[in-house]
């Protein structure tokens, strides 16, 4: 039997963002049960506080289904939080190991690309969800893109594509 | 007993599967988020581009129903695609990781990374799904997808995943 070649591990403070970020998703979702009810409650008086930032026009029916809709946007962005902690969590931890292992040279950036794009982007879904009862739902969605979805999701699609690129030169030149 | 040994590394192929798999769900999500006014156009021009297979009518009414509702389709394979390839990648990645070290024998492993391999591109049958909506109706798209794609690859990754478990089963067994 010929022995597969051993995986190295990425540094260790890569390994604890990737832990971090995993048990922030962990209580992002506890939270989200436990509160829902206050959480609901305090963006509800911050959008309230807000009338023309929401559109409110102080008629019962009308206003009430403006502020489910944004209430549900609330929501979502936190539910996308917790998922997406969680599962960029477990891509940081398999990404940067093959990066560590196969990356060469430039595996240095191409490891702080992977945890810094991995670690922000899903806190982008907890900015959107916190500046929706400031700023509305489209607004505080364009600002949470240019300031975190963006830069950091393209740092993790760029270096991802960089390094199955270089896996396959490997590959080619075997 | 806890044992400890090196955490081997799976063949390359599974390795760029595995990482490619990923890129493309990271890539999907981002296109589905800025690209999708484009990508609903698209979807709307393919159903009129295939009138029949859609069963158009040429009552507006009816038409946009059934447009709205192969594009709403079509936009869910794109989503499905789009997690299932950042969950599916993972599980390649971990499991070829596992029969790497666990697995005795070249030939077990080699059916194993096979088996595991192409479960791992299981996420493509959801663009299959989004894209046969489009081009051959909604009831023909989907059952094209779900026969011959998603079902085939799912069965593969089931079926690497519990010789997997065997093996670890068996690996116990040995001490």
């Amino acid at each position: 039997m010929t022995p597969e070649p051993a995986w190295r591990l990425p540094p260790r403070w890569v390994l604890l963002v990737a832990v971090v970020l995993i048990g922030f998703a962990e209580v992002g979702g506890a939270s989200m049960a436990r509160f829902k009810v206050e959480l609901t409650r305090w963006a509800r008086d911050a959008m309230l506080a807000r009338p023309e930032v929401h559109g409110l026009v102080g008629v019962r029916d009308v206003d009430e289904r403006v502020l489910d809709e944004a209430l549900v946007k609330f929501d979502a962005g936190l539910r996308l939080f917790h998922m997406h902690a969680e599962g960029m969590g477990l891509v940081i931890v398999a990404t940067t190991t093959v990066a560590a292992t196969l990356g060469g040279a430039g595996r240095g950036l191409m490891v702080a690309l992977l945890t810094a794009g991995g670690a922000g982007y899903p806190l982008g879904y907890l900015l959107w969800s916190g500046l929706i009862p400031y700023y509305g739902v489209e607004p505080g969605k364009r600002m949470a893109e240019w300031l975190v979805w963006i830069p950091f999701g393209g740092a993790t699609i760029l270096a991802l594509w960089w390094l199955a690129g270089l896996v396959a030169l490997r590959m080619a030149r075997r | 007993m806890i044992r400890s040994g090196a955490v081997r590394r799976p063949p390359l192929l599974v390795v760029l599967v595995a990482l490619v798999v990923i890129a493309l769900g990271e890539t999907a999500g981002a296109a589905m988020s800025q690209l999708r006014g484009p990508i609903q156009r698209y979807a709307a021009a393919r159903v009129d581009a295939n009138r029949v297979a859609h069963g158009l009518s040429g009552s507006a009414e009816y038409d946009d129903e059934i447009r709205g509702q192969a594009v709403f389709l079509a936009e869910a394979g794109l989503s499905f695609f789009h997690t299932h390839a950042e969950g599916v990648g993972l599980t390649l990645f971990f499991a070829a990781t596992l029969v790497a070290s666990v697995v005795p024998g070249r030939r077990a492993r080699g059916v194993l990374y096979g088996l595991l391999t192409a479960g791992g591109l299981f996420p493509l049958g959801y663009l299959v799904y989004g894209a046969g909506v489009l081009e051959w109706g909604r009831d023909t798209g989907v059952e094209f997808a779900e026969r011959y794609v998603l079902t085939a690859l799912g069965s593969a990754a089931i079926a690497g995943l519990l010789g997997l478990a065997a093996a670890l089963v068996a690996a116990r067994r040995r001490g």
